[in-house]
Parts: structure tokens; C-alpha cells; sequence
């Protein structure tokens, strides 16, 4: 055996041994977990219901690949609007920065599929397998019939979500009647077919077994966001100062006057926890802000009669004693990046012609001379409509004082959304002609709308001078 | 942020490589998009000869073939990194 080999055995050794702890995390009810499901709800809600929209005839949002079209609303994209999209990352990215530096990990906590899918998850494990006590219970007890019957019925479950999931997910790219239509007739591509179960896999592997692991070693965003954090940073915490010295404790004592702080040792807030630690060790990279022991601390403060927020989001600065800032550098760099790339987003989508001309130049002869004693350079034309309405064109040409212009046809006429390649051939007299090469400019105009026009400069070139 | 920092995380293999087909999965996603943006699998079969497929396909195989490159990208530095 190499010694390759043998590392390999011993790697997959230790991760056979030192299995991972399954995580139980307890249930919470309170004003951050309220926020969650909703946040949950509106998000799923947008994720599987927008595919069932119509607009226009057609699915409202879909990135039909295999057109190469995207639909977005009233807005259709050609692979030409690329722009758009590098423009919409870019967005993207710096909104995430913008909101980690002021709020944390809010992403984490309330909007990442990861954490939105896997609650769902947890839901479901819920209704199946009862509460934390009895999943514990449940994954001690030796295998029975009984233990059998939930694992399958909670696997079942999570699998036909997960197999909607990849459904859903696939029907963003290729309209979702079509694709239920071929789902039931057993008619989907093999590609299809593929994506449904890569997506629904993945959704069930990372919501139903992964969660937390997730978060601590996959995910690169949990690894490069404490780069962006700075004192100011809105933080899950816990008041050490009010909490410590910890200890259990009767209901109506006074504990101040026995030396102990706010904090009873129970345990809950280690017990919420979706990624298992406790949040009272100081602020830690696995946590993700996702305030379940904030919720549930408040509520044993609560009936302890103390005062809530031992656990609370605060900042550095605060828990420091010091002032903390909203407004600084930073905050206010990332705000005007963002705002910048907006402003330039909406303007180019709001100038965009949905028109597009392409020229090439006929590649085997650079120009011929006519019977009549003219120069003449061949051309193809593609006019792309990118419009959804069937259009009608005028063309022209300009640049040399003379310029003939020769179509083969007499209307130009572009269905919409599709493409018309059109030969042109253009003639001018030697005379004209003040260099070898000359520029001139195709023009084309719709005839029904006049924004509707482009312009696109091409050579002509002539005998050598 | 020390002690973010100062957590020292060790890693079991099967993670490690996780971890990578993640990331280099990322990666292609990102990659595959740029690259049938600009071309048109359908032109692209009108310059190589393909067996016959569809543009679903060619997507799909052209994500694959950028996994594959990205995932041994990154576990070729690993093992390199480690020996
Ligand atoms: S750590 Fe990563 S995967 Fe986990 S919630 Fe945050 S962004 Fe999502
Ligand atoms: S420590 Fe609190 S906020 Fe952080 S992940 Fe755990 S429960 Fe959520």
C-alpha cells in the first residue's frame, strides 16, 4: 500500500470515527423566528410561484436556454444583453457587502436557500418525527417496525419536496406546461430528467443532511465575511458582563445579592442552536446570526421575570462600552458603488433598442467592378429582432457621395424575436472614392416605430489608389 | 474578530473533498454561463463535427467538462499543497 493510499484509508478513517454530532435543534418561537418564517414564506412562495405566471401568452419568467432567450416580464434578453446579467452580479455581490458590514450575517440567517430550504426541512422532520426530546429518543431506539415506518414516511416526505424542488428549478429554464405536461406523459429529455434529480438531490442532501455542515465548510461566503465585519457590525451576542457568574437558581431570588449573574445555566440557547454552539463562548465563525437564542433566552428571562436582551444583537463597540456607528467609510463607499451600479443598470435597460444589425463583408472578393464601370462590395446583413412584434425596416446606406444601394428584396420584413440574414450589395463610382477604404454607415429604422433604429459602420473598399 | 480567527479547524478528507467539488462547482456554473453567452453550441457544432445533440445537452456537457476541469484544477493543488 502507498502512502498516498494509507493517508487516504486514515482520512477516511477519521471522518468514519469521529462521526459528527447530529445536530437537535429545538424549536423557537418568538419575534426573530416570526421574521424567518415569513421570510421563508415569501421567498419560497416567489421561488415556486413565479414559474406559474403568465405574461403575454408566455411564461412571465423564464430563462428559456434552449432559445437562448430569457423572459422577464415585458423584457426579453438575447445573449447580446449579456451585459445585463455581468450587471446584475455585480449588483449582487456588492448588496451582499453593503449588508454584511452594517447587519452581519442577515444573509445567513434569513435569506440563504440554505437556511430558508433547510427550515423547511426541519418543519417537515417536526411533523413526523415529534419534537427535539423525540427525535433524540427516537435515533437511540433500535430499529423497529415503528422507527422504520417514520424514518421512510420523513424520507418520503423530504424527497417528493425535494423532487418538486428540482421540478420547479428546471421549469425556469424551459416552460414549465410543457415540462409538467412531458413529467406525466414519462416523455422528458434525458437532460431534463438529469437536472430534476441534480437539483432535487442536491436540495435533499444539503437541507436533509448536510444543514450546518453546510454553513461551517462549504460555503464560502461564511469564510470571507468576517473580512468585511468591523466593530460596528451588527453581532449576535451575549452581555457577559450581566450574564456571568451562571448558575442555576430559584425563581424569586435575589441573585444579585448571591453573586450570580443573569444567566441560569439552562441551556436553551445551546439547544436552538442550528450549528450547535454556545453563543455565551464569545462570538464565534460558525455562528449565523440567526437569533433563535436570542428568541428563546428572551423568553426564560421572561419567566424568570428579569429583564430580556441578555442575548440581543448588538456591536463590538456596544458590548465594549464604546459608541457605535452607522454611518462610516465603509458603509457609505459600498452605498455609493451600489447606488452607481444601479443608476447605470436602469439607464441601459431603459435606452436599450431591442434592434440589433450586424455586417459582414462577403469574404471571397474584396470588390468587383460592374459592366457600368461602378465598385461594388457585397454584403450580408443579419438583423436581429430582438422585439417581440414583427417588424417592418427601412435600410439605407451613406458615406460616399453616391452611394447606390441594391437589395434582392423590396420589404424587409423581421418576424419577432427572430433573425434575417440580408444581402446587400453597394456601388459607387471610382471617382468618389478618396481612399482605398472607406467608411460607411448602414442605417436601419423600423417603419412602425421610430425608436427603433440602429446604425452600423462597415468598409468599402475600393482599387488601390 | 480573534476569536473567529483563532479557531483552528481541522478537516476530515471526505469534507476536504466536498468542499472542492463545491467550490469548482460554483466555479463551472459561473464559467458555463460566461462561455454559451457568447457562443451558440448550435454554431459550434457547424464548425466541429458533434454527434448529434441538443442545446440542453450541450449546456449540460459543457457544465460537466468545466466541472471536471475546475474540480481537478483545485485537486491537483491540494494534493500538491500537501506533498
Ligand atoms: S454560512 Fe453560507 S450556507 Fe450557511 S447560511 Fe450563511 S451563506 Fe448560507
Ligand atoms: S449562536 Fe445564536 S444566533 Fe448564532 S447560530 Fe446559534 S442560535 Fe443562531
Amino acid at each position: 500500500m502507498s502512502k498516498v493510499d494509507r493517508q487516504l484509508d486514515d482520512d477516511v478513517a477519521k471522518s468514519l470515527y469521529a462521526k459528527h454530532q447530529k445536530i437537535y435543534p429545538r424549536e423557537v418561537h418568538g419575534k426573530f423566528a416570526r421574521l424567518r418564517v415569513l421570510a421563508v414564506v415569501v421567498l419560497l412562495g416567489l421561488f415556486y410561484g413565479l414559474p406559474w405566471l403568465q405574461w403575454d401568452g408566455r411564461q412571465a419568467v423564464l430563462f428559456d436556454l434552449p432559445a437562448r432567450k430569457f423572459y422577464i416580464f415585458g423584457i426579453t434578453l438575447w445573449p447580446q444583453d449579456f451585459i445585463f446579467l455581468a450587471f446584475l452580479l455585480i449588483m449582487a455581490a456588492l448588496a451582499l457587502f453593503f449588508f454584511t458590514t452594517l447587519a452581519g450575517r442577515l444573509w445567513c440567517g434569513y435569506a440563504c436557500p440554505q437556511t430558508v430550504w433547510t427550515e423547511v426541512f426541519l418543519w417537515i422532520e417536526h411533523a413526523i418525527e415529534g419534537d427535539r426530546q423525540q427525535q433524540m429518543k427516537l435515533d437511540k431506539s433500535p430499529m423497529s417496525a415503528n422507527k422504520f415506518r417514520i424514518k421512510l414516511t420523513k424520507h418520503a416526505a423530504w424527497i417528493l419536496f425535494a423532487a418538486f424542488t428540482g421540478f420547479t428549478f428546471v421549469a425556469y429554464f424551459t416552460p414549465l406546461r410543457d415540462l409538467a405536461h412531458r413529467l406525466f406523459t414519462f416523455d422528458l429529455s434525458a437532460w431534463e430528467a438529469f437536472w430534476i434529480f441534480f437539483y432535487g438531490f442536491a436540495t435533499y442532501g444539503n437541507a436533509g443532511w448536510m444543514r450546518e455542515q453546510v454553513c461551517l465548510h462549504m460555503c464560502p461566503y461564511a469564510r470571507f465575511q468576517s473580512a468585511m465585519f468591523d466593530k460596528d457590525t451588527l453581532i449576535v451576542a451575549y452581555d457577559e458582563k450581566r450574564g456571568e457568574p451562571r448558575g442555576p437558581r430559584k425563581r424569586n431570588l435575589d441573585y444579585e445579592a448571591e453573586g450570580l449573574g443573569a444567566c441560569i445555566n439552562c441551556t436553551m440557547c445551546v439547544q436552538v442552536c442550528p450549528t450547535g454552539i454556545d453563543i455565551r463562548d464569545g462570538l464565534q465563525y460558525e455562528c449565523i446570526g440567526c437569533s433563535a437564542c436570542i428568541d428563546v433566552c428572551d423568553d426564560v428571562m421572561d419567566k424568570m421575570g428579569y429583564e430580556k436582551g441578555l442575548i440581543k444583537y448588538t456591536t463590538q463597540n456596544t458590548v465594549e462600552g464604546n459608541p457605535t456607528k452607522v454611518l462610516r467609510p465603509r458603509i457609505v463607499i459600498y452605498a455609493l458603488i451600489l447606488l452607481t451600479f444601479a443608476s447605470a443598470f436602469i439607464y441601459t435597460l431603459a435606452v436599450r433598442v431591442p434592434l440589433q444589425l450586424d455586417v459582414m463583408r462577403d469574404r471571397n472578393t474584396l470588390f468587383r467592378e460592374t459592366n457600368e464601370g461602378q465598385i461594388e462590395n457585397v454584403y450580408t446583413l443579419k438583423l436581429v429582432n430582438m422585439d417581440e412584434n414583427d417588424h417592418e425596416f427601412n435600410l439605407s446606406a451613406e458615406g460616399i457621395e453616391g452611394l447606390e444601394m441594391k437589395l434582392e428584396q423590396e420589404k424587409i420584413l423581421v418576424k419577432g424575436g427572430k433573425v434575417l440574414d440580408l444581402p446587400v450589395r453597394l456601388r459607387a463610382d471610382e471617382a468618389d472614392l478618396k481612399e482605398r477604404s472607406s467608411t460607411v454607415y448602414f442605417q436601419l429604422n423600423a417603419v412602425d416605430d421610430e425608436k427603433l433604429n440602429v446604425k452600423e459602420e462597415a468598409r468599402f473598399i475600393g482599387p488601390r489608389k | 474578530m480573534t476569536e473567529i480567527e483563532n479557531k483552528k479547524r481541522s478537516l476530515s478528507g471526505i469534507q476536504k473533498t466536498i468542499i472542492i467539488l463545491w467550490l469548482s462547482f460554483v466555479m463551472a456554473g459561473i464559467a458555463t454561463g460566461v462561455f454559451f453567452s457568447a457562443i451558440d453550441p448550435d454554431a459550434l457544432s457547424a464548425c466541429v463535427t458533434f454527434p448529434e445533440v441538443s442545446r440542453m445537452g450541450a449546456y449540460t456537457i459543457g457544465f460537466l467538462l468545466f466541472w471536471l476541469l475546475t474540480a481537478a484544477s483545485s485537486f491537483i493543488t491540494k494534493y500538491f499543497l500537501n506533498s
